[in-house]
């Protein structure tokens, strides 16, 4: 477990989505009223930057490029959403927001680690 | 399909299986697929949005828009296509990311058409028609792809008119600077121009059969589709029984088109059409359209003026969005804020 901390839980206003850098590691934070996630800062459909793309509405996050949705409190896909989202555990510790970073949560699409793996693209 | 073309066969594979199909030396992978009934992945059609993405594993494919906006997150080193832009110069092995079916109904065709009729609308926006050397049925809200001698690749538009069988398209487009076929309707055209025509294509339609009330929120050009949407509703007397609301957002009065015809349809809706012009450029007292009183006139950017609109409405109603991409997210946000569900939200980006 390497806990990280991310910002006081108070500068994410509800059903916003706030990007982060934390020891190099870019993500997302989402708070949607019940709780808060932490996910990787792109789509997984089309990599579209979810800061900007993203809109949270009845605990629900939608990524507005072509209607990607997930429930943030099960993370069930909705809709035609076809990958599910990746996220870092999140807690709360007096009000300071902390994420588990083993290591950068990536999307297959984008293999940057360039291994050969030729099925990558359907993950 | 010209029968002396050599026709190569392309098959698509994903996680669930594959399909085979032709595909001519002439036409890109994702028409040939499209033509045969197989429902690929796309929006656009023409290069800008990235949608229709495939990787190729074996075979020889011929990429024609190299530098295609809706490519820049491809990787071509893995053999990462835009099947919209791509023929096939071999038989050909492609992987897609979504699931795959073959479509029970008529797809898309190949066509040949006239474009005749030119007609100016504001100084930036042109009617015209589009005569089709063969009948076409669709649905409204589609578009149809355009293709123009010395011109490369194609251009999405969408029908303005609506019936079944038809032999004349009419369509409208905006002109923005530089733009190839703009400027070929609006400065080259001395008459008629022959062009090929593909579609119908879209998912973003009207069906009067799902019996529900609609909002139809356009930006500039966007209200294409709406007209056809409208016509098809006001030929079947759907507002005898259905409420709908358009707001039509343009910059200035004077960028506003098609309002006769609007006022038309408001009026012979039964009181349940509302039309509303949202102007974002300029400030109006009046909250009436002077010469077409039965349309409503607002201030502000369109996707607020139908937030504001909408706040009375049951939120069982279905969204249609079309208009330059920007203006179609904003208004895709303040629809799910306001609690429309995705599964009712029907757009098309003008890109
Ligand atoms: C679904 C959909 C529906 C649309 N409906 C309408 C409509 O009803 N009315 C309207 O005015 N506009 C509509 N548009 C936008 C329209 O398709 C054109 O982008 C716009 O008219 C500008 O075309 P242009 O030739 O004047 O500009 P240009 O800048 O010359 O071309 C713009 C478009 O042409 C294609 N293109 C450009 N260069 C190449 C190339 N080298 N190879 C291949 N393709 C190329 C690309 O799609 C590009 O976005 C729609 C777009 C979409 C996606
Ligand atoms: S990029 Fe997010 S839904 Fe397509
Ligand atoms: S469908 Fe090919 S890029 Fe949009």
């Amino acid at each position: 477990m390497t806990w990280k901390r991310i910002c006081e839980a108070a500068e994410i206003p509800e059903n916003s989505v706030k990007k982060f850098e934390v020891d190099g590691v870019a993500l997302v934070v989402v708070n949607y009223g019940e709780g808060f996630r932490a996910i990787p800062p792109i789509c997984p459909h089309m990599e579209e930057p979810l800061a900007e793309s993203g809109v949270v509405a009845r605990c629900i996050l939608t990524c507005t490029k072509h209607l990607w949705a997930w429930d943030l409190r099960t993370l069930e896909m909705q809709g035609e959403t076809e990958r599910p989202l990746k996220t870092y555990e999140v807690k709360q510790e007096n009000g300071t927001l902390l994420a588990n970073i083993e290591g950068e949560l990536t999307y297959d699409f984008d293999d940057a680690a360039g291994d050969s793996d030729d099925d990558d693209f359907f993950k | 399909m010209n029968t002396h073309e050599r026709d190569m066969k392309v098959t698509v594979q994903n996680k669930n299986g594959e399909l085979t199909f032709d595909c001519g030396e002439r036409e890109s992978i994702l028409y040939a697929g499209l033509r045969q009934g197989i429902n690929l992945p796309f929006e656009c059609a023409t290069g800008t949005c990235g949608t229709c993405r495939a990787r190729v594993t074996s075979g020889d494919v011929d990429v024609r828009w190299k530098d295609a906006p809706g490519g820049a997150r491809l990787k071509p080193d893995k053999g990462d296509i835009l099947m919209c832009q791509a023929r096939a110069r071999s038989d050909c092995l492609l992987r897609v990311p979504s699931e795959l079916v073959i479509a029970d109904t008529a797809g898309p065709a190949m066509r040949r058409g006239i474009i005749r009729g030119l007609r100016p609308l504001t100084n930036d926006v042109m009617h015209f028609d589009l005569h089709l050397t063969s009948p076409m049925s669709f649905q409204a809200g589609q578009f149809v792809v355009l293709e123009a001698a010395g011109i490369a690749g194609g251009r999405a538009y969408s029908m303005v008119n609506f019936a079944n069988d038809v032999e004349r398209l009419a369509l409208v487009v905006k002109r923005k600077p530089g733009g190839r076929f703009g400027d070929l309707l609006f400065d080259n055209l001395s008459g008629e121009a022959e062009v090929e025509v593909f579609g119908p294509l879209g998912r973003a339609v009207f069906r009067p059969e799902e019996d529900r009330n609609f909002v139809c929120i356009a930006g500039g050009s966007g209200i294409a589709g709406m007209m056809s949407i409208l016509e098809c509703a006001t030929q079947v007397d759907y507002f005898r029984n259905h409420k709908g609301a358009l707001f039509f957002g343009v910059r200035t009065l004077a960028d506003a088109f098609y309002l006769e015809q609007l006022s038309r349809y408001a009026a012979a809706s039964h009181g349940n059409l509302d039309v509303t012009v949202a102007l974002s450029d300029e400030t109006i007292g009046a909250k009436l359209h002077a010469e077409f009183p039965i349309l409503k006139l607002a201030n502000g950017m369109v996707h607020e003026v139908a937030a504001k609109g909408m706040a009375e409405w049951d939120r069982n109603v279905i969204a249609y969005v079309a208009g330059p991409p920007i203006m179609v997210d904003s208004t895709i946000r303040s629809l799910i804020v306001g609690g429309i569900p995705i599964k009712d939200i029907r757009y098309d980006k003008f890109s």
